[in-house]
């Protein structure tokens, strides 16, 4: 299998995709998003709870490939115990790990193993909707 | 056939880390002979001029080509007269013609229109707006458990109401065809008159349009060897002559008053503005490709390849293909267990190999199927059963990478 492609899919994204964080529907969510990308039919129902302006549960259910649900997995795990100013921060750090856009070395972005995992998405600008669908979803809710 | 695959200068130029491109994504679209692409750079080069009105040299030349191209359809499709061939843009262009000139004036509240479930949106949405704008009843024929169309619950859905009948010739997504005279001749019982998406069928049989009894039929130049941007709409001449223009604007009039306009004759009449001169003369250059070749001998080429892959792709365990009994077409679609269809064509991709993955423009299919989307192989004359082993043999590294 090619080296770049390998990169791109690589343990984090894999572990990710096979056993999701909280894959399921939530019951006393307060922010239901439904995350579509009509370009694959890639499509996620996003659940949030929201406690006192924290994050305090996070899951999502859905189909898309690999990439799509494991960030839509670190997503919902990374989103945990965040107030809605620290979620913002984090999404606008992911993006900027993963723009292609943007010269700045990703490990000088953040230094965390499964955000840093999306990088290879730079080289994929064709692959760029399937690892920011859900992250731009939530995004515009905060 | 090598030497047709050499026709091809694509092959040559496009190689990806030293391997040459495996196009197996025939039913989205083509790629162009050598031919094809002299002829659209020989009009530009050689003889450009608008046509229709010029009375110098160019322009008549243009002109010939252009009503040439027409006549080169016409006997490509078996039509009776040129008039009956119209050229659009492409069969999504045909098709929202047909809507708005020929279903739009004659729909009320409480007709009807059949279309089927196994149609691209292509042939799907213009005919649900055109229902929904009058208030009239879009039905939808199912398919039966082989994934063909239900004849049986299609007969029971004929009646007087149901102003027209849409169906696909071959279903883009899962390569299964359509006995479209049967279907024609229920349909013609009730005065119903059928639109053939023809999108899949110009490599794959050859089109007889008065043997077929269809009253329209669409397709694309780019899906058979012709440019994009131009495309066939063949109607029943009395139709298009009492069918008030697809489009109004220069070129389509006989005499205009500030009081009134007289169109021009079909097929003017429906043409307005400068026409795809380039598209039409790549078009008929196309078809003298297929005609050189055989539209029997590439469809049988391209159904020979089908059959391998069904074998070829049955040892893979976790691998489901759709209607893989279809015979007689190029489409072949399939899913491998827990690994997402993009997954495998972005791999499938970094060995040189084109697919597509998705839901290919058929929604309410892959809703019917219960899936989020198939990987599709579609194949062409410069194909190979070589190159299917190439696939099954990636597809095998791909499963192990994944599970």
């Amino acid at each position: 299998m090619n080296d770049r492609l390998k990169a791109l899919y690589k343990t984090q994204i894999l572990a990710h995709a096979k056993s999701p964080f909280n894959e399921g529907v939530l019951v006393n969510y307060t922010h239901k998003l439904q995350a579509y990308n009509p370009v694959c039919g890639d499509q996620f129902d996003l659940y949030l709870k929201f406690e006192d302006n924290i994050i305090q549960n996070a899951s999502f259910k859905g189909y898309g490939c690999a990439i799509s649900k494991a960030s839509t997995s670190v997503l919902t795990k990374h989103l945990l115990g965040k107030t809605r100013s620290e979620a913002k921060a984090l999404i606008e750090l992911f993006l900027k790990v993963i723009d292609p856009e943007n010269n700045e070395s990703p490990e000088s972005i953040t230094s965390d193993d499964e955000l840093l995992a999306f990088t290879s998405a730079r080289e994929f600008p064709e692959r760029l909707t399937c690892a920011n669908l859900a992250w731009e979803k939530v995004r515009e809710v905060l | 056939m090598p030497w047709i695959k050499s026709e091809f200068p694509i092959f040559e130029t496009a190689r990806k880390e030293g391997r040459p491109l495996i196009f197996l994504d025939n039913a989205s679209t083509t790629q162009k002979p050598q031919c094809v692409i002299d002829a659209i750079a020989g009009f530009y080069a050689g003889y450009y001029a608008n046509v229709g009105r010029g009375l110098y040299w160019p322009a008549t030349a243009a002109s010939s080509g252009y009503d040439q191209a027409r006549e080169k359809v016409r006997v490509f499709i078996g039509a009776s007269s040129k008039k009956e061939v119209i050229f659009t843009s492409g069969t999504t262009d045909a098709v929202n013609k047909v809507v708005n000139s020929f279903l739009l004036p004659r729909l009320e509240q409480g007709d009807e229109v059949l279309v089927s479930e196994m149609e691209h949106h292509s042939n799907f949405v213009p005919w649900q707006h055109a229902c929904q704008s009058k208030g009239a009843q879009l039905k939808v024929i199912p398919l039966d458990a082989g994934l063909n169309l239900d004849l049986s619950k299609l007969a029971s859905m004929l009646t007087d109401k149901v102003k027209v009948l849409a169906v696909t010739a071959i279903s883009n997504t899962l390569g299964v065809k359509n006995d479209l005279k049967k279907i024609i001749k229920l349909a013609h019982q009730y005065n119903i008159k059928v639109f053939v998406d023809a999108a899949q069928l110009p490599l794959s049989a050859k089109i007889n349009v008065q043997n077929m009894g269809c009253d329209f039929l669409a397709f694309s130049g780019h899906k058979a060897f012709g440019p994009t941007g131009i495309g066939v709409l063949y109607g029943k001449q009395v139709l298009l002559e009492n069918m008030s223009p697809l489009a109004y604007g220069g070129g389509m009039v006989q005499q205009v008053t500030i009081d009134k306009t007289i169109m021009a004759d079909l097929p003017t009449k429906h043409e307005a503005g400068t026409p795809n001169i380039a598209g039409a003369i790549g078009l008929a250059a196309a078809i003298d490709f297929i005609n050189l070749v055989g539209v029997e001998e590439i469809g049988k080429h391209s159904a020979e390849l089908r059959k391998y892959a069904v074998e070829r792709l049955s040892e893979i365990e976790g691998l489901t293909l759709f209607a893989k009994d279809a015979k007689t077409t190029a489409i072949l679609s399939f899913t491998i267990e827990g690994i997402h269809p993009h997954d495998i064509a972005a791999f499938l991709t970094e060995k040189g190999i084109a697919v597509r993955a998705g839901h290919h423009c058929t929604h309410p299919l892959t809703h019917k199927l219960d899936i989020g989307g198939t990987v599709r192989v579609s194949f062409n004359i410069y194909n190979s059963e070589e190159e299917v082993d190439f696939l099954k043999n990636t597809l095998d590294e791909i499963k192990s990478f994944f599970l």
